[in-house]
């Protein structure tokens, strides 16, 4: 029974397989970049990068339909277009950043649903807000894995001077020119993490799963590479479940993954170890020393 | 002699008058073509068939429209206004219809095609949300039917027309019955066993009762905009143990999806099948009968062994 | 000895107002000077110009040879994320960047080398607390190891020993004593001056414009001390354009 409620459904489907796949390959790209967002209290700005792709992904679908790498390039570009322009508008005007973002990111969203609607159907609309997790083909599944690796790769190599950043932007400063160009290489990194989980979540989800296995962890660990693998293996977990419930309870794919890492989120608020509701309300006993 | 003369002149002229006369007025009359208004592009197809130089047929839902989810424009309001004669399809097709006549203070004669055409039950879970499926065409005995009924308003409105009509129409009812043959031998090809497809737009089943082809929509996938792992699985287990061939994928579905499906399957992805409109005249499906060959090479095609 | 660090008619400021102003001078190599000065005096600005974080408004700065990397600062206000979820270790352990760079990994010399500068500074068993759970005084210590491994040529601190209990002052200038036997250049700003006239030999007393510069008994007379605190510490709002400059 233990097998046909868990098991059965992946071994026998190969598209529940194929889901499972892509989110896992999601995870391990999106629990880094979201771990760091939420450190550096850029949580908001995710967000609004998420929504800043759709116009650049609906260009790109008004060119050439579904195309995977239209659609890629052109929500990235989106993506970084929208962030430099966030920034420098907070640099030279006396917006600040926040609300500059919500101004872009709002009329981004705007326009991404409107060029959809223009040329694609209700159906297209709802895969570009909600993504198609189910019918992942081989180039997305591919491009996904690509970019988390590509993810990964490149956060061995600045992994140290970013957490610098988030510390001791001031140390990083005065002991190397290498802030800046890291600062935008994990702008870039955000993006294109974004752009991969947009295909299987859509624009309004995926930064959810970014950010909620994040927040989570944030009431278990202590340190900065157990929030990173925990984070890993609360997306996971999330998908996971997240696909049996679909299959189970006949829910929507894609909004029940992100449900599932919703209730991890809630459950670590409540429950954590490190400043959860419960620990507080429930004291231990204090050490000797 | 002088009076004679006269007399010869003036029956001369009066012959001339009454020529001149019983000349223009055939051409007055074929100067006046009646004006017909037709819900969507097959019926107007139809209409013209029957009705040949002696209507001019407006259709209000275009080429490759969607009539379930038409709204009326003023400008309909307008030709409905000035029409004749109003042809609906009826079965609940146009739910807009009756409400564009009224507003529209049109004193036109409103028509249902599918009079006495013996409706289907609507399997359910297409969206209509009403009980009969009114995709009759789809079955060209039913349109034998259609063009009976069109012939005998089109008489009603324009009795002068009477034989021009009644000749047209029987022209055309043999068109439909060679291609309802046609369509026999078609499906007669295929082995019985892989007589049976997976479409997402439930109107196909007319042509499924007449010609013997399952058509096994899909639950959930195509209108809805968010499948569920669940649903997915249902097809493709439906797929797999009734050893459903092809697999067709429509405008508005989600191909991706389809594609998915077809693949784990191994189902054969056949061409779009066309449901509810023409094409423009650069399509594939300009004319009724053109829509119906097509959707029968279609199904050839993909079930083939 | 040669010069590490001079300064041409040096002017920095803010807005187009100085708050170093024409300030000319050298630092020896291996010098161990304090820069005292009232409040606003430009003791700040001054590090910040030496380390090249702000340009001259006009005249110039020279460090013989040194790059940017050579030399440690240690700001007054640690811009520190305390909520960070960091160890000490490896707060401590960024001081090694220069030698491990963007890739490397702590070598185990290296790990030999943050366990020293962590005794150093009195804080060894203290390498896995977070370091939103220190106290003040702990926290200079860290940033004092990391100052250690950083290994630099040149060391500005400004006004480390701020809100420091006394025990954490007496071992932390132990420190500073023993960079200056490794004939390493120290620049610190300090209010003490007690602690000034027992440790540092020269001294500089800048009121935005240099009163005194040179060694610590002559520059600490009450007479330089009261003409400093004659300075004004508010920017002139209706300044003309400075004369010296155009001369």
């Amino acid at each position: 029974m233990f097998y046909d409620a868990l098991i059965g459904p992946f071994a026998e489907f190969e598209f529940m397989r194929r889901a499972l796949a892509g989110v896992v390959a999601l995870a391990f790209g999106a629990g880094p970049v979201g771990v760091l967002l939420m450190l550096r209290r850029m949580s908001l700005m995710g967000d609004a990068m998420a929504h800043a792709i759709l116009p650049g992904a609906a260009l790109g679908f008004m060119v050439a339909g579904f195309n995977l790498f239209a659609m890629t390039l052109g929500g990235f570009i989106a993506g970084i277009v929208v962030a430099v322009l966030a920034g420098l508008v907070a640099r030279t005007t006396q917006l600040r950043e926040d609300a500059s973002l919500a101004a872009f990111f709002i009329v981004s969203l705007a326009l991404g649903v409107t060029l959809v609607s223009v040329r694609g159907t209700n159906v297209d609309l709802m895969h570009f807000l909600f993504g198609n997790v189910l019918a992942l083909d081989n180039a997305t599944l591919m491009l996904v894995a690509a970019i988390t690796t590509i993810s990964l790769l490149v956060f061995a190599v600045i992994w140290r001077p970013l957490v610098m950043e988030c510390v001791d932007p001031a140390f990083l400063r005065t002991v190397s020119r290498a802030g800046g160009p890291v600062h935008m290489a994990f702008l870039a990194l955000v993006v294109l993490n974004l752009v991969a989980g947009f295909q299987a979540l859509g624009t309004l989800l995926s930064v959810g799963l970014m950010m909620l296995p994040a927040v989570a962890m944030r009431f278990w660990a202590r340190d900065i590479a157990g929030m990173v693998g925990g984070a890993i293996a609360i997306a996971v977990a999330s998908g996971l479940a997240g696909l049996l419930l679909s299959f189970h309870a006949n829910l929507p794919a894609g909004p029940a993954i992100i449900l599932v890492a919703g209730a991890f989120c809630l459950g670590s608020i409540l429950l954590g170890r490190v400043g959860g509701y419960a620990s507080r309300l429930i004291p231990r006993t204090h050490l000797e020393g | 002699m002088r009076n004679e003369a006269r007399l010869g002149a003036v029956c001369r002229a009066m012959l001339l008058a009454l020529a001149c006369v019983l000349s223009l007025a055939p051409a007055a009359a074929a100067q006046e073509k009646i004006k017909v208004v037709a819900t969507f592009s097959i019926l107007a197809d139809l209409v013209r068939n029957v009705g040949g130089d002696r209507v001019d047929v407006i259709s209000l839902v275009g080429p490759n429209g969607d009539a379930h989810v038409y709204t009326p424009t003023p400008a309909d309001a307008r030709l409905v206004g000035a029409a004749r004669l109003v042809v609906v399809n009826g079965l609940g097709f146009e739910g807009w219809i009756s409400r564009l006549v009224t507003v529209s203070n049109s004193k036109a004669a409103v028509m249902v095609a599918s009079r006495n055409v013996k409706a289907r039950r609507d399997g359910g879970g297409h969206g209509h949300g009403h009980d009969d499926d009114p995709h009759a065409w789809q079955s060209v005995p039913n349109v034998m039917t259609y063009v009976a009924n069109i012939r005998d308003a089109l008489t009603a409105a324009d009795p002068a027309g009477k034989a021009v009509y009644e000749a047209n129409a029987a022209a055309y009812r043999d068109k439909l019955a060679a291609l309802d043959a046609e369509i026999r031998a078609a499906v007669a090809q295929i082995p019985p066993e892989r007589r049976r497809v997976i479409t997402s737009h439930d109107s196909f089943g007319y042509f499924a009762d007449t010609y013997g082809v399952a058509f096994v929509a899909p639950r959930g996938v195509s209108t809805e905009a968010q499948a569920s792992a669940r649903d997915v699985a249902r097809i493709i287990t439906q797929v797999k143990q009734q050893n459903i061939p092809a697999v067709f994928l429509e405008n508005i579905t989600d191909q991706r999806m389809m594609q998915r499906i077809a693949e784990e399957t191994g189902a054969r992805i056949g061409g779009g099948l066309i449901s509810d409109a023409l094409t423009d005249g650069a399509g594939v499906a300009p004319t009724y009968v053109d829509l119906m060959r097509h959707n029968v090479k279609q199904l050839a095609a993909a079930l083939a062994k | 000895m040669s010069a590490v660090l001079e300064f041409r008619n040096l002017t920095l400021g803010y807005d187009r107002h100085p708050a170093v102003h024409h300030l000319n001078g050298k630092v020896d190599a291996g010098a161990l000077l304090a820069v005292v000065g009232p409040n606003g005096a430009g003791k700040s600005t001054l590090f910040k110009g030496i380390l090249g974080l702000i340009p001259p408004l006009s005249g110039g700065i020279d460090l013989a040879g040194l790059r940017q990397r050579d030399i440690a600062y240690l700001p007054q206000a640690a811009d520190i994320d305390r909520s960070f979820p960091i160890s000490l270790y490896d707060l401590v352990a960024m001081g090694l960047w220069r030698n491990a760079g963007l890739f490397g990994s702590i070598s185990r010399a290296d790990r030999t080398r943050i366990e020293t500068a962590l005794e150093a500074v009195g804080l060894t068993g203290f390498e896995q607390r977070a370091i939103g759970t220190l106290s003040p005084g702990q926290m200079q210590r860290v940033l004092f190891a990391r100052l250690l491994l950083q290994d630099a040529r040149m060391i500005v601190l400004d006004e480390p020993f701020n809100a420091v209990d006394a025990k954490t002052v007496s071992d932390l200038v132990a420190l500073v004593q023993r960079w200056h036997g490794e004939k390493r250049t120290v620049i610190a700003a300090l209010h003490d001056l007690d602690l000034v006239r027992n440790t540092f030999p020269d001294a500089l007393l800048l009121a935005r414009e240099p009163v005194a510069w040179g060694a610590t008994q002559t520059v600490l007379t009450a007479e330089n001390l009261l003409k400093a605190r004659r300075m004004c510490e508010a920017f002139d709002e209706h300044a003309d354009a400075c004369r010296v400059d155009a001369a």
